[in-house]
């Protein structure tokens, strides 16, 4: 058993648990639980731990974004704005559960299908995992009415981008470039998110994105 | 060479006038200098590209898989001319034009969407390749749209704006669709001659890509944008479309033309019929209208149907392999090109300076103002003068040159069917001259002769130099083509030459032509100038008396006396009933003592009405049944594309 199956399981769990968390907080911690591990997955793949490379200090940036800045402004969203703090599901905790498990099936069938080499630790569960995480983002995008958790598919969906680029690119330096892209996108699409959902608030009483049907033509 | 460079001027003089918003003379000068100054350097860079007759090509790839490359030969620097020339006369209008303090952020913004326009005309006919034809063509639709919303506060206006926009995207598609199929059959991007085509796939690339292009162009069915958007866009801006835009439709029909080369015994004369109809009916509707942009704008349809007839002869030469035809038609179409791009942009400023002296282009509120705004009249006489083909003017030359290749092909030789063809091109030249004319008389008799019928006409000021000045070169411009059409219709022939390839005449053939027609230009310059001086002559030292025209020895004329738009061109309107019809509505005077009576009346286009009724209205119930889609729920558009990423991902797997 690698470190790095532990850990990929742990992912599996996370988007498990946050696809049938039913409390808004719960899911922030949830989210703050995979953005601690996800970034330690490209660290626990390359083949030998040098503990002042350039890597590493990614990583524990990253680390320090997805897994207390990003939730710690979440959770100050959360305290400012969330009057019922129910998730408020378009698809229900169980179905949701359902199709969690449908879409590790699916991604480990996508992952067969696409006949990579790979000759890393971890190389079984880790194309999986990370399309996994893609689809439970866009799970929560679409199954999830308020905007916050609208943020946190977001944030998932990151997530997934992010263990996608470790799986294909491995130890190459390039993909943390991308990746500091994407999360600088990220970051800055919280910040504006939280204003929206200020503004949301303010006008509709509720972060429902179902009100802002009423702004259509 | 230079390029490059010139686009990064124009834009920056597009950009940097957002930033001047607080000074307002300093904004429209920084625009009008840097828009200005980069097309007067791309105007001298493509006259150098033409007359050196080389190709150059500059390219760079994008993303690592789309190839943006560029290049210029000689029918791409012939169409540069008139974008950098009537892109520099339009953007030193503009100075004069747009002089509403109140209104200086859309002022800034027009400049932007301004030198976008002219950069993105520029960059069509330099496309090399369909991804960077189509990136640009659509750039181009967007300007120009954006520059048709400038005075957006009127609902008629956005209802314009949205109409074009509906044509030119409709029309995008069916270029990319006509590229997709050209790109699927040869397997490159590039638009040089694909070779290895069938016939039939040809003619279809070729009639999708005529679609297209034809409803940029404003060919007749699909001309139904242009009498909304060019009223509704400011003149110097329906200038630029008119007289360039619309062109690059044109291009496009030349450049499918010579990459497909289609059977040209079908292709030309499916040009000369759709020539013939827009030709016809486009001066038919315009002696309709009573609005003086929308007027015009019917007259860009006739113009494109004149040049389309030229270059369908030409077409019809080649097949029938009489180059001397094939020249003359090329090289009138081709030379229309130029003619209508000059005297269509002066007659839009010239509607320019009107609206702007008095307030409106409806024709039938104006009148007289030849005696305050003399420049602007006289300005206009020319480019009415041109665009009826009256010599000496250029407008004559270019419909010269296509009456030539008719009755060549007319003469002796021809098999029936091209020669019935030819008959239809010169005939339909033949009628939409006279009906020009009628046309132009009426406009130019309406609007600066007779009286004032307004107050608004009647106080009519004269427009600004920077409104001045570019007509003026506009109109010198004119007449140097009138007079001097052996230089200045050289590159027409010689692209025309080009296009033809193999067995093209010299360019003899044309020179002996054009120098009569200049002798005869200058005999009756010569001849005008020695009856001013005879009248200076005989009416020196007599008295001369000034009284209301048309007074007629009334002794209390009115301004109501006079003929208006409607009566003059309503016989000849109701002669083309079954294609025109005219809705009028009035109360008849019956007795001695009437009451106040109205009289109001309305042409209907049939084209535009057709079209509305049966293609608009099933497109729209079409749209409402899909409306569904369109729900509102954030969730379920995330969802559209998920599922459209899954199955696109699924049949890449599966397949």
């Amino acid at each position: 058993m690698e470190l790095v199956d532990i850990v990929l399981s742990l992912i599996f769990l996370s988007i498990l648990m946050s696809l049938g968390s039913s409390r808004l907080l719960q899911l922030i911690r949830v989210m703050s639980f995979q953005g601690v591990l996800v970034p330690l997955v490209p660290i626990l793949i390359a083949p030998q731990y040098q503990p002042m490379s350039l890597s590493t200090a990614f990583a524990s940036l990253m680390l320090l974004i997805k897994g207390v800045l990003i939730p710690l402004m979440l959770w100050v969203a959360w305290r400012k704005i969330a009057i019922r703090r129910e998730v408020e599901p378009l698809i229900g905790y169980n179905a949701s559960l359902i199709a969690g498990l449908a879409m590790i099936l699916f991604s480990v069938f996508i992952s067969s299908q696409l006949h990579l080499v790979m000759d890393r630790p971890g190389s079984s569960l880790l194309l999986p995992c990370a399309i996994t995480t893609i689809g439970a983002g866009f799970f929560l995008l679409m199954a999830r009415r308020k905007a916050i958790t609208q943020i946190i598919g977001y944030l998932m969906l990151e997530n997934g981008i992010y263990l996608t680029g470790a799986a294909l690119a491995g130890h190459a330096q390039t993909h943390y470039v991308v990746e500091f892209g994407i999360l600088l996108d990220l970051l800055v699409g919280v910040m504006i998110m939280g204003i929206i959902l200020h503004r949301i608030n303010t006008t509709y009483d509720d972060i429902d994105t179902a009100f802002l049907k009423e702004l259509k033509d | 060479m230079t390029y490059p460079y010139i686009f990064l001027l124009v834009v920056t003089g597009g950009i940097v006038p957002l930033f001047l918003l607080h000074h307002f003379r300093l904004m429209r000068l920084s625009g009008v200098a840097g828009i200005g100054t980069g097309c007067f350097i791309g105007f001298v860079c493509s006259l150098t590209d033409l007359l050196a007759n080389t190709a150059r090509t500059m390219s760079w790839e994008w993303l690592g898989l789309l190839p943006l490359s560029f290049r210029i030969d000689i029918l791409s620097a012939f169409f540069l001319i008139p974008i950098f020339l009537i892109g520099l006369a339009a953007t030193l209008y503009s100075y004069h034009y747009l002089d509403d303090k109140d209104k200086r952020i859309r002022v800034s913004v027009h400049y932007f969407f301004l030198s976008l326009l002219i950069i993105s005309m520029a960059l069509v006919v330099m496309a090399d390749s369909m991804i960077s034809f189509v990136l640009s063509w659509e750039i181009m639709s967007v300007a120009s749209a954006a520059l048709i919303l400038y005075n957006y506060d009127e609902k008629a206006n956005r209802r314009a704006a949205y109409r074009y926009f509906i044509f030119s995207q409709g029309g995008g598609l069916f270029v990319i669709a006509a590229f997709g199929l050209l790109f699927n059959n040869s397997g490159d991007f590039s638009l040089v001659a694909a070779e290895g085509l069938p016939q039939g796939t040809r003619l279809v690339i070729f009639l999708l890509a005529l679609i297209g292009f034809g409803s940029k162009a404003g060919i007749m069915p699909l001309h139904a944008w242009l009498p909304y958007a060019h009223p509704a866009a400011p003149s110097h801006v329906s200038a630029l479309m008119s007289g360039v835009m619309i062109k690059i439709g044109i291009y496009g029909i030349l450049r499918m033309y010579l990459c497909l080369s289609p059977d040209a015994n079908t292709v030309g004369p499916l040009l000369i019929i759709l020539g013939a109809v827009s030709g016809t009916l486009g001066v038919v509707y315009a002696l309709g209208q009573h609005d003086l942009k929308r007027l015009l704008a019917y007259h860009s349809v006739e113009n494109i149907g004149i040049i389309l007839i030229g270059i369908g002869v030409g077409i019809l030469g080649i097949a029938a392999q009489r180059p001397f035809i094939a020249l003359f038609g090329l090289t009138g179409g081709l030379l229309h090109v130029w003619n209508h791009a000059l005297f269509k942009s002066l007659l839009f400023m010239g509607a320019g300076n009107v609206l702007h002296a008095a307030g409106t282009v409806n024709i039938n509120r104006l009148g007289g103002l030849m005696k305050n705004m003399q420049n602007t009249g006289i300005l206009f006489l020319v480019g009415s003068l041109a665009i009826c083909g009256l010599p000496p003017f250029n407008g004559f030359i270019s419909e010269f040159f296509i009456y030539i290749a008719g009755f060549n092909g007319a003469g002796a030789g021809l098999d029936p069917m091209p020669f019935l063809y030819i008959i239809l091109a010169v005939l339909s030249l033949a009628v939409i001259g006279g009906l020009a004319v009628a046309c132009f008389t009426k406009v130019v008799g309406v609007v600066f002769l007779g009286e004032p019928r307004t107050n608004a006409a009647g106080s009519a000021h004269e427009s600004g130099w920077a409104m001045i000045m570019p007509m003026i070169c506009i109109g010198i411009t004119c007449l140097a083509i009138g007079l001097f059409p052996g230089f200045f219709s050289m590159p027409a022939v010689t692209v025309s030459r080009s296009i033809i390839g193999q067995g093209a005449p010299d360019i003899m053939a044309i020179l002996s032509f054009c120098r009569s027609i200049s002798l005869g230009g200058a005999g009756f310059l010569l001849f005008l100038g020695l009856l001013i001086c005879m009248h200076r002559l005989f009416y020196r030292n007599k008295q001369v008396a000034y009284a209301p025209t048309w007074g007629c020895g009334f002794t209390r004329p009115t301004a109501k006396m006079q003929y208006t738009s409607t009566s003059f061109g309503r016989s000849i309107v109701q002669f083309y009933q079954p294609v025109t019809q005219v809705t009028e509505e009035y109360k008849e005077i019956k007795s001695l003592f009437p009451s106040p009576s109205a009289y109001r009346s309305h042409m209907v286009d049939r084209m535009d009405d057709w079209g509305d009724r049966y293609v608009g209205s099933s497109v729209e119930g079409l749209c409402k049944r899909l409306r569904f889609i369109q729900h509102g729920f954030i969730q379920f558009y995330i969802a559209y594309i998920v599922i459209a990423v899954i199955v696109l991902l699924l049949y890449q797997l599966v397949r």
